[in-house]
């Protein structure tokens, strides 16, 4: 499948993605700064910080990303959401954009659950 | 009818060293206007040279080239040339127009006869190598002759200004206080452009009995293609007309390199390396160098909107850095220990490409107060934005700054709505005054640096395991041709 041929749900859903990802990059940051200077969160916060930019790079300009907040204070729990949108849309042969996205997006929740963010 | 140029590829790079140098000699204030306005034509046409050039060693040994960052950063200069209030248009200079076109006319010679040489040899390739080091070597004496014209005109703007002052002069007859600002910065910046071709000048040094030597050049490190092709970007993008994001990426980048330096220096002085006095000196600079970062970040996050979207090349190369600093200095709890850190990377090779972009960064920073001071098209969500100039014009009430008092910044609709609006007047004023205070912070962070600053060259210049990094208050022995470590000699 490829990115041209995706159809309303498939935009909403990489949509929905973006929210989830800058959300959870949102409360990333607000950690990483009440850290103060050498924060290692910082690490972390760029990592999801990529991951958003890198989905809503996926989607043509014209597609507004504007939408709802997602609930949650978690970034783990967000990541996990949006790693479970990209496996609804990550079936049969998808484009390796979208494979890279989801499989940083799984690197992302590991390090949530394991790193210094646990 | 004007004579043929005859002279050969040497001659016109010879011509153009010896130009450079005289700008050194004739480092009048009154050049200076003239000397920035033509530095873009200069560092373009070596650039084009560079780019025809057949590399002096073999590709997957060489050290990242530096050109295009120098060129990125002429662009950023030229930018801010026209953009800024000081020196904006008018005459050019001609002896730097000269050398640019010494150096365009040696790449014509080139991409005319040059296709043949292959560089298989010792001879060809020192031949090469030299080429390389006379460009290189032109730009540093060339940059530090502009960089020291600039500071005379700034100084002699600045005395003027207070004799203007005592003399009760009318405003509009005096030297404006953003000309004095442009031209301090502009010339920081061209010190900057000398410290990155300075590196390169001290390893590939111009003189008779080494521009025929074959150097060994050290396989780049990652860290070191990494730093190098961020900066590149960072340059290329901000100079492109920006969206805020890609702004807080810079910022946010900015700041994660400023701790990478601290944690890897403290790693370098942990195990002798560098000088721990010194690097305990310059780490709480660098610290507050990381969190003026974070709060530019902060501040230019307020001026994205949800459809704000980063370059997709600035991203890539900012998931460089993340990565190359997880794999340099971070362990799965947080920063690795200095000996975890050692056993992964060359320290002094780390700490000389650490070192390097916070000088660089000092020129991201300018050119990130540019676009803030002078883009005319920033807006911002009014709920944030009207919240923070409210927030801005208090400050300035409080410091006796009433000019902003029962002013409003959005109206109910812009704000029920969320509309994006123009940047407000004290927003703006508080973007510059953040961006300010990581630039005074930088600069005080690169100075206490100076006496760490690691140079390739003592690598190469012995190549017995000697501590590469020099320490503090050691004079390095130079050879009496080369180019002294903090500015050009004649």
């Amino acid at each position: 499948m490829r990115m041209q041929q995706w159809d309303t749900e498939d935009v909403e859903t990489v949509a929905g993605v973006v929210r989830l990802l800058r959300r959870a990059a949102e409360l990333s940051w607000y950690k990483a700064d009440r850290g103060g200077s050498r924060s290692p969160h910082q690490l972390f916060a760029i990592g999801v910080d990529a991951a958003a930019d890198e989905a809503a790079n996926l989607l043509p300009r014209r597609v507004r990303l504007e939408g709802p907040t997602p609930v949650g204070h978690n970034p783990a729990q967000l990541l996990a959401s949006a790693e479970q949108l990209l496996r609804r849309i990550c079936t049969s042969d998808p484009p390796s954009p979208l494979r890279a996205l989801h499989s940083r997006v799984s690197e992302l929740i590991w390090e949530a659950n394991s790193g210094a963010d646990a | 009818m004007p004579t043929r140029d005859r002279r050969t590829v040497g001659e016109l790079l010879a011509d153009s060293d010896s130009l450079a140098r005289e700008t050194l000699l004739d480092r009048s204030a009154d050049h200076s206007a003239a000397m920035v306005r033509t530095w873009g034509q200069v560092v373009d046409a070596a650039a084009r040279l560079w780019a025809v050039l057949p590399p002096a060693a073999p590709v997957r040994r060489s050290e990242p080239d530096l050109m295009p960052r120098l060129r990125q950063m002429a662009n950023g200069i030229a930018a801010s040339t026209s953009a800024g209030h000081w020196p904006g248009p008018g005459a050019t200079d001609q002896q730097l127009l000269q050398i640019a076109h010494n150096l365009s006319r040696a790449r014509i010679l080139v991409e005319r006869y040059g296709g043949d040489v292959q560089p298989t040899t010792a001879d060809v390739r020192g031949d090469i190598a030299a080429a390389r080091a006379r460009i290189m070597h032109t730009l540093y004496v060339a940059a530090h002759g502009t960089a020291l014209a600039i500071t005379e005109h700034a100084k002699d703007l600045q005395d003027q200004l207070q004799m203007d002052t005592r003399r009760r002069r009318p405003m509009a007859q005096r030297p404006s206080s953003h000309e004095i600002k442009a031209a301090q910065a502009l010339s920081i910046r061209f010190g900057v452009f000398e410290q990155l071709v300075g590196a390169y000048v001290a390893a590939h040094p111009v003189t008779p009995a080494v521009l025929a030597e074959i150097r060994p050049v050290p396989q780049a490190s990652r860290l070191q293609s990494v730093l190098a092709s961020w900066d590149i970007q960072a340059h290329r993008t901000i100079v492109a007309n920006p969206d805020a994001a890609d702004l807080v990426r810079v910022s946010r980048i900015q700041a994660l390199i400023a701790s990478a330096t601290a944690v890897v220096s403290e790693a370098a002085a942990s195990q002798g390396i560098v000088d721990r006095q010194v690097v305990q000196r310059t780490i709480p600079l660098l610290d507050e160098t990381q969190v003026a970062w974070s709060q530019v970040a902060r501040r230019w996050a307020e001026l994205t909107s949800p459809e704000s979207r980063v370059d997709p090349l600035l991203v890539r190369a900012a998931s460089e850095v993340r990565a190359t600093v997880v794999a340099t200095a971070s362990n799965p709890t947080g920063w690795a220990t200095p000996d975890e850190i050692a056993g992964r990377v060359d320290l002094t090779r780390a700490m000389s490409a650490l070192h390097l972009n916070m000088a660089s960064s000092l020129d991201v920073a300018y050119l990130t107060r540019d676009i803030a001071a002078t883009s005319p098209t920033l807006t911002a969500p009014a709920r944030q934005i009207a919240m923070r100039a409210q927030g801005e014009a208090e400050i300035a009430a409080g410091q006796g700054n009433t000019e902003f008092e029962g002013m409003t910044w959005a109206t109910e609709r812009q704000i029920a709505a969320n509309q994006l609006i123009p940047l407000p007047t004290p927003a703006r004023l508080g973007l510059i005054k953040a961006t300010d205070h990581v630039i005074a912070s930088c600069n005080r962070a690169v100075a206490a640096a100076a006496p760490l600053e690691p140079s390739e060259s003592a690598e190469i210049r012995q190549p017995v395991r000697a501590p590469a990094i020099r320490r503090s208050h050691q004079v390095p022995k130079m050879p009496p041709q080369e180019p002294a470590p903090r500015g050009p000699q004649r």
